[in-house]
Parts: structure tokens; C-alpha cells; sequence
């Protein structure tokens, strides 16, 4: 493991690009706000906390999986993965750094969902750490997805369709900006089959103990399924990334 | 010393990239050259580690690129081909991180990048986001990364294509400043020339020859490059460009005949190897 590398990559990949193409932080930003203008005008207010708490789920779910064109146009295009391979440095070493940087980029969205949450009540002192927990578990589940996605192109000319429709796909279908009650609890197995399903599932239980009541025998099983993912996704995402073919 | 010993690459079942090549390579600059599709990048991605071979392997100053893989990525830097900088990054920030993930610590990665920076003269471009660098002065931070590295042995795998000839200059000079043993590959045979003292001809997968440009060069001892369209004499033809290798003393006689003389230079190693590459 380095970790120097892997501070330093996370900070200057993440907050450069902050800096320099604020652009891009703007564009990872809008489809959540978006939705929880939609949300709070459908529900006339009712389901702004759900909205307001999926916020920074969508945002790490959709720069992760965004990683997937990173990961391939680092190796394919410009080639930055070769003069790395013939480092000291590790496949994980670099997978994580990635993962991290998406993290980095992620914190301005963070921050701001935060002070919302803070000023209508949804986050609290006390559900700060498992969150935070729930969202580095998620980045690294959903970055791994990206590298095995990234692992598997031998073109980028697709990469930036795919990564679109499945950034969509995985914020706005589970239950990140609605009750995940809603749902039949075989559709919430089913929707688990992304991690941002049971991230999701997670956050709300803890944030809403109260509405999820009845619901919540939901949480162990996804609790499982959530760690057993992340696992799987961080194995093969190693045996993907191609670091020495 | 390199040693390559019979290393094959078989991308699938029909097509060999590298067709058993044997080599040892104990000059300080060595040129493996060929045309696209000849191996070069094959053969160096194996050498750096990045690719395994299908069968045969390795020795780079003593250690297995096989069993020793560790080791071998301690003294060696590769400069993949292609390679391009981060565009949102700055020169300094892509060093210090490459010479980080070689196990500088950071405050020595940035010492030997801001060393290496201004050995090259891009010291004041040091903070300016990559996308706003000219293509010369991109793959002169590739080769700073090489210099700053310090690693005994250094790959660099087609340094110049695309660049025009101005910023081919610039990088010719910069790689001239690095003092280690330095692998480099091209379709260029100018560059071959200028940077090298021994050349590795490869094409389709084989190596064709092998020797100092001097020793390659001596073949032709006494001998000219006659070249005209058409011409009714000639030891080889591509095109409908006849050339003819004569003697000094038959130029006169061949320039009257219509034909352009030429000096010898790498070119014609390829030419009288049946092989045609861009000059």
C-alpha cells in the first residue's frame, strides 16, 4: 500500500478538478438538485427529508460510476495506467486513489446537503459517522464497478453513453430521493442488485427510524447485502482493472 | 545489460505480435525500430513490465522480468507510447505523483520535479494546467519524469511521433540530457540516427537486424544511393521508385542517367532488408 500516493492523487485529482472545471462539479450537482426541486414540489413538501438525504448518495453513486470513463481513458487513451503498471505502485493502490479522488470531488455536494439537512432537521450529530461510513463504502463499491466496466471496453468511443445511462439508472430508480416503503419488498431485492439500493435503504433507516418503524426488518438483510457487494465488487474490479496483461 | 531471451506474443490464436526474439542490448542507447505493427511496442511493454509474455522472458540488469518483477519496476521508468498528461493537472502535480508512486517521498518528488523541470526548461510552466501545454512541451514532461526518476534503465516508447519538427528537436535534446541506459523505440529512422548508438530492426515479429548504426552502417562502406522514377536500373523498386546502390565512382555515370544521389544513412538498412519505413 502507498498511501502518500494515494493522498496526494485523491487530493489533487479531486479538488483540481474542483478548482479548475467547476464545470464538472456544477453538472454532478444539478440532476440532484433537480430532483429534489421535483420532489419537494410533487410532494408539496412532504418528502423534501427523503430528497434532501438521498442527495449525497446520488452525488457519490453518480461520480463513481462517472470513474468508469476515467478508468478507461486513463488506460486506453492517454495511457496513464501503463506509466503507473511499471511502477512499485499496485493495482489497489491505484484503484483506491481513483476512488478516493471521486470522494474528494464528491464533498462540495456533500457539504451543501449537509447544510441543508442541518437546517430542516434531517442530518443529526449522532448519524454523522455511519453515514459517512455508508458513503466510503458506496464510493468504493460503485468506483470497483466503474473499473470493471472500464476493464471490459477495448474502445472509449461508448464509454461516456454508458456512464450516463447507468449513473441515471442507479440514482433515480432505488429509493435514494422516496421512501423505500414505497416499494414491494420483492422490487427492493430486486433494485438491490445495485449498491445504491441498499446504501439507500440504509441511510433512510437511520435518518427516519420513526417512518421506517414497521419496515425496518429490511435493513439487516440489505445490511448484508451492501457489505457482501462491496466485497465482490472491490474482487473483481481487481481481476478487471488489466494493471499487467 | 538487457538480455531478451526468446520472448514470444501471441494476441490470439493466429496472430504473433513477437516471434521468439533474442537479443542483448549493451549499449547505453538502443533503438528498436520498425513500422507500426512491427512489435516495437510489444516488446517494450513486455520489457516494462506492463505486458507478459506468451512464452520466453527477460533479464534487465540481472533481474527476471518474470520472477523479479518487484525489483525490475524499481530500476526501470517506461514512458508508454501515446502517453498523454492529465489536462486538469499541472506539470508539477504529475510528476510529483509519478515519482510517489515510485516511492519518493513527497517533498523529494517535488525537489526532483522542479530539478527536472528546469533541466528541461519548463520550470515556469510548472502550475499551468497540462491542456494549456504545446505537444513538445507535454512529452518533455514525460522524459522530466524519466530524469527526475533517476532509474538505471529507461523505455520510451515512440517519444516523438506526432510531434512537429521543432518540438522533435526539443524532445531529441531533452532525452540527450538523460544519462541512464535509455530504450527507445521509432518509425523515425532521423531519430534513430541521432539518439542512438545501437539498433534493433524488428518487423512483423522478427527481429532483422542488430548491431551499432556504425557496424550497420559499414555494410555500405564506399557505397552511394542512386534513386530515379522509373529507372531502368535498380537493386530494389517500391513504388515505381528504382534505387540502385552504386559505387562513389559510378556517380557521375548515374547522375547523367537521370538518377538523384543520396548518402547512406539507416534507411537503407531497411531498404536492403525489404523493408519500407517513414523517413
Amino acid at each position: 500500500m502507498n498511501p502518500k500516493f494515494v493522498l496526494y492523487f485523491a487530493w489533487y485529482y479531486g479538488f483540481y478538478v474542483i478548482k479548475r472545471g467547476p464545470s464538472y462539479l456544477l453538472a454532478s450537482l444539478s440532476l440532484p438538485l433537480s430532483l429534489l426541486f421535483m420532489v419537494t414540489i410533487f410532494t408539496h413538501g412532504t418528502l423534501i427529508a427523503f430528497a434532501i438525504a438521498g442527495g449525497p448518495i446520488a452525488i457519490v453513486a453518480a461520480n463513481s460510476i462517472n470513474g468508469a470513463a476515467d478508468a478507461a481513458f486513463f488506460r486506453i487513451q492517454i495511457r496513464i495506467q501503463d506509466l503507473y503498471v511499471a511502477t512499485s505502485l499496485t493495482s489497489q493502490d491505484y484503484m483506491f486513489a481513483l476512488s478516493m479522488s471521486y470522494l474528494v470531488f464528491s464533498l462540495p455536494g456533500i457539504v451543501l446537503y449537509a447544510i441543508l439537512g442541518a437546517y430542516f432537521k434531517v442530518f443529526t450529530l449522532s448519524s454523522a459517522l455511519p453515514i459517512i461510513g455508508i458513503l466510503i463504502l458506496l464510493t468504493l463499491a460503485i468506483s470497483n464497478l466503474s473499473f470493471i466496466i472500464a476493464g471490459l471496453l477495448k474502445h472509449i468511443r461508448n464509454v461516456w453513453g454508458i456512464t450516463a445511462i447507468l449513473s441515471i439508472i442507479m440514482t433515480v430508480l432505488p429509493p435514494t430521493f422516496y421512501p423505500f416503503y414505497y416499494l414491494p419488498r420483492g422490487v427492493i431485492y430486486v433494485l438491490s442488485v445495485s449498491p445504491v439500493t441498499p446504501a439507500a435503504v440504509l441511510f433512510q433507516g437511520i435518518l427516519f427510524p420513526k417512518a421506517v418503524g414497521m419496515y425496518s426488518s429490511v435493513q439487516l438483510p440489505m445490511f448484508v447485502i451492501f457489505i457482501v457487494e462491496t466485497l465482490v465488487l472491490i474482487f473483481l474490479g481487481r481481476r478487471f482493472i488489466r494493471w499487467r496483461e | 545489460m538487457i538480455e531478451i531471451k526468446g520472448i514470444s506474443k501471441r494476441y490470439d490464436r493466429r496472430l504473433y505480435a513477437l516471434k521468439g526474439v533474442n537479443a542483448t542490448l549493451k549499449e547505453r542507447v538502443t533503438t528498436v525500430i520498425g513500422r507500426n505493427g512491427a512489435g516495437k511496442t510489444t516488446l517494450i511493454r513486455i520489457l516494462s513490465t506492463q505486458l507478459f509474455p506468451t512464452s520466453g522472458t527477460a533479464e534487465i540488469e540481472g533481474l527476471d522480468i518474470l520472477k523479479d518483477t518487484k525489483k525490475v519496476r524499481e530500476v526501470i521508468s517506461s514512458i508508454p507510447q501515446e502517453s498523454q498528461l492529465i489536462g486538469i493537472l499541472s506539470p508539477l502535480e504529475q510528476m510529483q505523483l509519478y515519482l510517489m508512486a515510485r516511492g519518493f517521498s513527497s517533498s523529494q518528488a517535488k525537489r526532483e520535479s522542479e530539478y527536472a523541470l528546469d533541466e528541461l526548461e519548463m520550470y515556469e510552466f510548472r502550475n499551468a494546467p497540462s491542456d494549456t501545454l504545446s505537444g513538445g512541451m507535454k512529452r518533455k514532461v514525460f522524459v522530466a519524469m524519466a530524469l527526475a526518476a533517476k532509474s538505471p534503465v529507461i523505455f520510451l516508447d515512440e517519444p516523438t511521433t506526432g510531434l512537429d519538427p521543432l518540438s522533435r528537436i526539443e524532445v531529441w535534446s531533452a532525452i540527450k540530457r538523460l544519462s541512464s541506459k535509455i530504450i527507445l523505440t521509432t518509425h523515425y529512422m532521423e531519430e534513430a540516427q541521432e539518439l542512438s548508438n545501437e539498433v534493433l530492426v524488428i518487423d512483423q515479429g522478427d527481429i532483422i537486424t542488430h548491431g551499432t548504426v556504425k557496424s550497420l552502417l559499414s555494410t555500405f562502406d564506399g557505397k552511394m544511393r542512386a534513386e530515379k522514377l522509373e529507372g531502368e536500373e535498380f537493386d530494389i523498386k517500391i513504388a515505381n521508385v528504382s534505387i540502385k546502390y552504386i559505387d562513389v565512382n559510378e556517380v557521375d555515370e548515374f547522375v547523367r542517367k537521370g538518377y538523384d544521389i543520396k548518402r547512406i544513412n539507416l534507411d537503407d538498412i531497411f531498404l536492403s532488408k525489404g523493408v519500407m519505413l517513414e523517413s
